[in-house]
């Protein structure tokens, strides 16, 4: 079972050694800037607590699969058969097609190319979309340290553009505990206007501004995240555990994939052949 | 248009062409093939024979489009061997046969980069001499990925006591081969046990195998087409040319040269180049000389 989220600890960087690819990894390539080119990995740096469940047939615990239905023709509709519509006005679509998308899309790159650095402290925490880590690749190693350190003492990030499958992001590189955190800031046409949000001015009396900081005064303290949980979460998991204890989970009838029947004699003399092939490798 | 007019054994043959570049970002003309095919023929002749071949003709080089030519061209020369072949019941059709060297260079001499050829011989249509696995990666597999699958499936025929014997396909993917050789053999035979391997298969490396012919079943996967064991398909002949971007061939390797290509991840390593098909084949011999003598049995069949 997965740890529950307490039980980890949130502030480790991934080893920062020159190590193979890791499995992990979601892209590599290098970062640069003017004569610098480091090897790096991009990995995760967060998981999202969310509890996920499977929808399953109530009649069998079969795991249940999504299909497309067509309302108007009332029938499932193949993959193949669909297209992608953009909505231009209600119920009026423009179509789109893979290869137009494709024309549009960024070519893919092997490069994170910092062009430009700037102070951290001047990024809005708006922008921060989400947050992986870059680890060094072999021969990476020095360069990373020096990019670290250099960063970490000047509390500078290098703002870059990256393209991660399909989409083009506007990313910062920061050091982070003696790590290269890169963070996928939103555009700013992402950002919402608040304008309307904001309440009418009104004065504002001086006795209640002293009170107000007086109350939060009190209630200053260290940032300690490690104080808040996702408790509905962890309940879950508890309920879980106590039910895998109290009742045997109920296996998920095997599906078949056989189009036509396969002799048995046939099938049965390849699963034994399989099963030696499985012990032997 | 330059002509030469060349004899062979004995028989007449006209060559055209010759300076044409139809590998053109590779500067490789229909001189260069008739070469290729000339020094090859030793290896892949015993392949070709007595198979109706099907022409892949790319008159105009690799870029442009490319055709198939089932029919023998009736402008053939009179000593080109010729079988009637009954294709799923409509009128008998004149296929060529490829049995010697005059006829191959004619062959090439069309512009005919692949040679395709079915399963089973000409004159027993129905009698396919070997089982094979049409090993094709899907978007984001590659033939490294093909490698592995191959040498699961070497393993799983070595314990139904079977030989297998691999090839490249000169494209993605690799074309695993089960010799059988047996008069007794039927397609039905060979693709109820071609079908049911790939599913085993299927079932036991879902991360690695599919045997569904859906594009989107594919993704990073290797299709295991079963597929292929039919009277009515074809396969790439062992040696021929493929009209790729360069000259690449579809090559037999030894087990060893796959495992050791999947040890080091370098799927270069297994794309083989008309001049390396050269040497290696006058260095190692026809690795694929069992295919259409070894005799086995099918279990379960």
């Amino acid at each position: 079972m997965r740890k529950s989220r307490s039980d980890r600890t949130p502030s480790r960087s991934p080893s920062v050694r020159g190590d193979e690819i890791s499995p992990h990894g979601i892209w590599s390539g290098t970062i640069s800037f003017s004569l610098v080119a480091i090897p790096v990995q991009l990995v995760k740096a967060v998981e999202t607590g969310r509890v996920s469940f499977r929808m399953l047939h109530s009649e069998d615990y079969s795991p249940l699969a999504r299909k497309m239905f067509c309302p108007s023709g009332e029938k499932i509709v193949t993959p193949e058969e669909t297209i992608r519509g953009y909505e231009i006005e209600p119920d009026k679509y423009i179509e789109i097609t893979e290869e137009e998308l494709e024309s549009v899309s960024p070519e893919r790159s092997r490069t994170i190319e910092i062009v430009e650095f700037i102070d951290m402290k001047e990024v809005d925490s708006i922008y921060y979309d989400h947050p992986y880590y870059l680890v060094p690749l072999k021969g990476g190693e020095k360069s990373y340290r020096l990019l670290v350190e250099v960063m970490q003492r000047t509390n500078k990030a290098g703002l870059a553009k990256f393209v991660l499958g399909e989409r083009e992001y506007f990313v910062a590189v920061k050091s982070r505990d003696g790590a290269l955190a890169l963070f996928t800031l939103h555009y700013s046409k992402e950002i919402l206007p608040h304008e309307d949000i904001l309440p009418k001015e009104e004065k504002v009396e001086a006795e209640h501004k002293s009170r107000m900081k007086k109350s939060i005064k009190k209630m200053m303290a260290d940032f300690n995240p490690e104080k808040y949980a996702d408790e509905r979460r962890e309940k879950i998991m508890e309920l879980i555990k106590k039910k895998t204890k109290e009742k045997a989970p109920v296996e998920a009838p095997e599906v078949e994939v056989e189009e036509g029947e396969s002799p048995a004699d046939l099938v049965a003399a390849l699963e034994k052949s399989m099963r030696k092939v499985k012990k032997n490798r | 248009m330059s002509r030469k007019i060349v004899e062979i054994s004995g028989k007449r043959l006209a060559l055209s062409n010759l300076e044409k570049d139809l590998y053109p970002s590779y500067g490789f003309t229909k001189a260069h093939i008739l070469e290729y095919y000339r020094r090859i023929a030793q290896f892949i002749l015993p392949h070709l024979r007595d198979r109706a071949l099907t022409l892949k003709r790319y008159p105009e080089g690799v870029e442009k489009e490319p055709f198939f030519e089932k029919r023998c061209p009736s402008h053939r020369p009179p000593w080109v061997k010729t079988a009637e072949i009954r294709l799923d019941d409509g009128e008998p059709m004149t296929m060529c046969l490829v049995d010697d060297l005059e006829t191959l260079m004619w062959v090439a001499n069309l512009a005919s980069l692949e040679l395709h050829v079915p399963l089973a011989k000409a004159a027993s249509r129905e009698t396919p001499d070997s089982v094979v696995f049409d090993l094709d990666p899907g978007d984001g597999a590659n033939i490294i990925d093909c490698a592995r699958v191959a040498l699961i499936l070497r393993d799983l025929f070595s314990q139904l006591r079977l030989s297998s014997y691999v090839k490249t396909s000169g494209k993605k993917g690799l074309h695993l081969y089960v010799p059988l050789n047996r008069k007794e053999t039927t397609f039905e035979d060979t693709k109820t046990f071609a079908k049911a391997v790939a599913e085993i298969m299927q079932k036991n490396y879902p991360e690695l195998v599919t045997a569904r012919m859906a594009k989107k079943q594919r993704e990073t996967k290797v299709f295991i087409d079963w597929s292929q064991n039919d009277s009515a398909k074809t396969m790439i002949c062992v040696y021929s040319l493929r009209g790729g971007e360069k000259p690449v061939v579809s090559f037999p390797l030894a087990w060893e040269e796959l495992e050791e290509s999947v040890g080091q991840n370098d799927p270069e390593k297994l794309q083989v180049m008309y001049s390396e098909a050269v040497s290696k084949a006058e260095k190692n011999g026809d690795l694929f000389q069992d295919v259409i003598v070894k005799k086995q049995k099918l279990p379960h069949l």
